[in-house]
């Protein structure tokens, strides 16, 4: 990220220094959120949708639901992509063009995260063995970037999936056509939420804002799903965690991430 | 608005006709004064202006800017000031001129991220903005916090002849220097002084445009006194 | 009586004089405009023209990366018109399409005579516009966000612009088009206008129309255009100049 991003060194001092009296620069508490707000169902033109706040970070997530030709070696699955992108408008260093590597580990780890939880039972949408599947693409549109846009883009990927309604298909002559009107939920076994955590010295912050995020050390994404077990990790940031550091997020992405997931399962029952 | 010399406007606005002179942020357009930019305009003597109510800072020469050191070459140091070209702080200004490329090294005097008080040395559209910091009250910024304001909200922050600041100085033990970019430095002893400082001048950025704020600010200063 | 353009079930116009979705055919559809909706932006809005949701954000005058595309004499205009891949019924690959980037020039090209850029030699102001859903006349809605976004940065401008398509359906001018006039219709227009000074900066058309329906498809176009800045107007009112409202 650029110049504009590059935070004051009276504020990164301040930073540390409130942390060094168990404060945050915002007043939160180490292991809160910012404010998270998830609307669904904002796209309606999509078959699912979300639109989540979280402090100042804003995303859009889309779901398109669309018959597609099933991956070589997985024909009696149904297909799942999840991308991001940090649209130019959302930061003064957001550049337009193919991504960079931020963007592109954005979308693999909010991917990852949603996919190795097994939310979506693929097996669930095949409408022809080997020839025609159902494609869900669930697509992120960062719009306001004020740090942590993984959990921004998972939560909103997430909501927009339990959201969403899959049309009917019919096969006539060998090819797929929609039945209006008869729209079922997505075959969804477990709600996976991801928690991000940062490392400034020795202390570790839940959800880091965008000046929190200049600052820090390193960073954690760890997803949890309904039954409490990990399904996705992902470290990044110059440097690295202890052991007793990266048990400490574990507990922590369980126990937040459980408040998270009714957050979300509200979101489902008509926005907010 | 009472006052009929004084209109909201937005770009293209016609703000009157006859024979005036523009002067800033409008054009001349047949003998109609158009407006080109979000604000208020004022019909004063034989001239028209609009007070813009967004956009970056101009550079003026003399000006006080407050600024945040982005990066540097080995001759000088390049600050956003807020504005739409970026400032440069020539090594001479702080190393003299005895200064060595080879020899001294720029970030034993100023790095990134830190932020100083400058004054624009000299400023035309050609180049870039030039700043010094040579000045007994010019230099790095050792403590407080930056707080941002739209440089259009800088005359009211300082009040006429200074007394919105002063007021909000008094009332809150502070010390606060206003850069004309819009960015202002607060610093102050007592944790609530430093929040209440901040609330005022947030206000004044956020009623600007509203009557006896200097009244307001002063009651809110005054109301839950420790 | 079933008129239109092309087979369809769809009736275009009927007897009344009323289209497919219970519009006169002088009647644009919803607006909603909203200016300075973005954080960190240096200016913004977002428009629902239709089913349209667009949102605009502007940066700058800024530094030129890389250095030899800045102009001595003058600031530069860059504009991005992107559609997100859940914007259309089918999902669009996120890239940028051909259409994208022509529409990207089109709406640029009809801010440059509007932007002072003269005044920022070797600055840019970039425009970004993202579509978020589509229906038809997207790049008028995209023109009118990107318009009040930079005035609410506060870049100056001689003029807001404002734009509205008209076109022929059913043999009949109709002003703004909606999704399924557009594709059972004989000719699309849009239309971007100054409205101060009279100026039209962009201008297309797809279909065919007589010389005397021109005329009339860019009467009635401009007309839907000085409605359009009347909400401009009004979102940038609502955003800087009502009492306890924060700029």
């Amino acid at each position: 990220m650029g110049h504009a991003s590059l935070i004051d060194e009276l504020k990164s001092t301040k930073i540390r220094d409130l942390l060094e009296q168990g404060q945050r620069i915002d007043g939160r508490s180490f292991d809160q959120l910012r404010s998270l707000s998830i609307e669904t169902g904002v796209i309606p033109k999509a078959e699912g949708s979300a639109r989540v706040r979280l402090g100042n970070t804003e995303v859009v997530a889309g779901v398109k639901v669309q018959p597609d030709k099933p991956f070589p070696d997985m024909g009696d699955k149904g297909i799942f992509i999840c991308t991001a992108e940090i649209l130019p408008l959302a930061h003064p260093s957001a550049e337009p063009g193919p991504p960079g590597e931020d963007v592109i580990e954005l979308a693999r780890v909010v991917d990852r995260g949603i996919r190795e939880s097994g939310m979506i039972d693929l097996s669930q949408l095949v409408l022809v063995k080997d020839r025609s599947v159902i494609g869900i693409f669930a697509d992120n549109s960062v719009i306001d970037h004020d740090g942590n846009l993984f959990d921004a883009c998972s939560y909103a990927s997430t909501a927009a999936v339990l959201s969403t309604k899959i049309p009917k298909w019919e096969i006539k002559d060998d090819i797929p056509v929609k039945v209006e009107g008869q729209e079922s939920d997505a075959p969804i076994t477990t709600i996976p939420v991801s928690v991000t955590m940062g490392r400034i010295g020795d202390y570790i912050l839940v959800d880091p804002n965008g000046e929190e995020w200049e600052c820090l050390d390193a960073r954690i994404t760890i997803t949890t799903n309904s039954d409490g077990n990990i399904c996705a990790l992902q470290k990044g940031g110059h440097d690295g965690f202890t052991f007793e550091q990266l048990t400490k997020c574990a507990e922590i992405s369980i126990s937040v991430g459980a408040k998270i997931r009714e957050t979300l399962k509200q979101s489902k029952q008509g926005g907010q | 608005m009472e006052n009929t010399k004084r209109k909201y406007v937005i770009p293209g606005d016609v703000i009157t006709t006859g024979p005036f002179r523009p002067e800033h942020n409008v054009i001349l357009d047949g003998n109609r004064i158009i407006a080109t930019a979000v604000g208020i305009s004022e019909i004063y003597d034989d001239a028209v202006k609009v007070i813009p109510l967004a956009g970056k800072y101009i550079p003026k020469i003399n000006d006080l800017v407050i600024g945040k050191v982005i990066s540097h070459s080995s001759l000088s140091w390049e600050l956003d000031i807020n504005s739409c070209y970026v400032g440069f702080l020539p090594a001479q200004d702080v190393f003299g001129r005895d200064f060595s490329a080879h020899a001294d090294e720029l970030t034993s005097k100023l790095k990134n991220g830190d932020l100083v008080v400058a004054r624009i040395a000299n400023s035309d559209r050609s180049r870039d903005p030039l700043l010094t910091i040579s000045d007994r009250e010019l230099g790095k910024i050792e403590s407080g916090e930056l707080v941002k304001i739209s440089p259009s909200k800088v005359p009211r922050l300082i009040g006429k002849r200074g007394t919105m600041i002063q007021t909000i100085e008094m009332a809150t033990g502070a010390v606060i220097t206003i850069g004309q970019n819009g960015w202002v430095v607060v610093s102050c002893e007592n944790r609530d002084g430093l929040l209440k400082a901040k609330k005022a001048i947030q206000m004044v950025e956020a009623e600007a445009h509203i009557a006896n704020l200097t009244d307001r600010v002063k009651s809110m200063l005054e109301s839950k006194g420790e | 009586m079933i008129l239109g353009g092309k087979e369809s079930d769809v009736v275009l116009l009927d007897e009344n004089g009323i289209r497919c979705d219970g519009r006169k055919i002088d009647e644009p559809r919803r607006i909603m405009i909203k200016a300075g909706v973005l954080k960190n932006a240096d200016g913004s809005a977002y428009i629902e023209f239709g089913e349209n949701k667009i949102l605009a954000g502007v940066f700058g005058p800024r530094d030129v990366h890389p250095k030899h595309m800045a102009n001595t004499d003058s600031g530069i205009l860059r504009c991005r018109y992107h559609m997100s891949p859940f914007s259309v019924s089918e999902r669009k690959n996120p890239a940028p399409s051909r259409r994208e980037i022509e529409i990207s020039k089109v709406i640029k090209e009809a801010l440059e005579p509007a932007v002072m850029l003269e005044q920022f030699p070797r600055t840019a102001v970039d425009i970004f516009i993202e579509v978020l859903q589509a229906d038809g006349g997207s790049r008028c809605a995209a023109l009118d966000a990107a318009s009040v976004a930079l005035a609410d940065a506060g870049i100056p401008m001689r003029d807001m612009v404002s734009a509205c398509a008209a076109g022929k359906v059913a043999d009949t001018i109709v002003l703004d088009v909606n999704n399924e006039e557009d594709q059972a219709g004989q000719a699309d227009m849009p239309v971007g206008y100054m409205p101060n000074m009279e100026k039209i900066t962009l201008i297309q058309l797809d279909g065919i129309l007589t010389p005397a329906e021109y005329k009339k498809c860019i009467e009635t176009a401009i007309g839907g255009c000085k409605q359009v800045y009347e909400l401009q107007k009004k979102a940038l009112h609502d955003k800087f100049f009502s009492n306890g409202g924060n700029s």
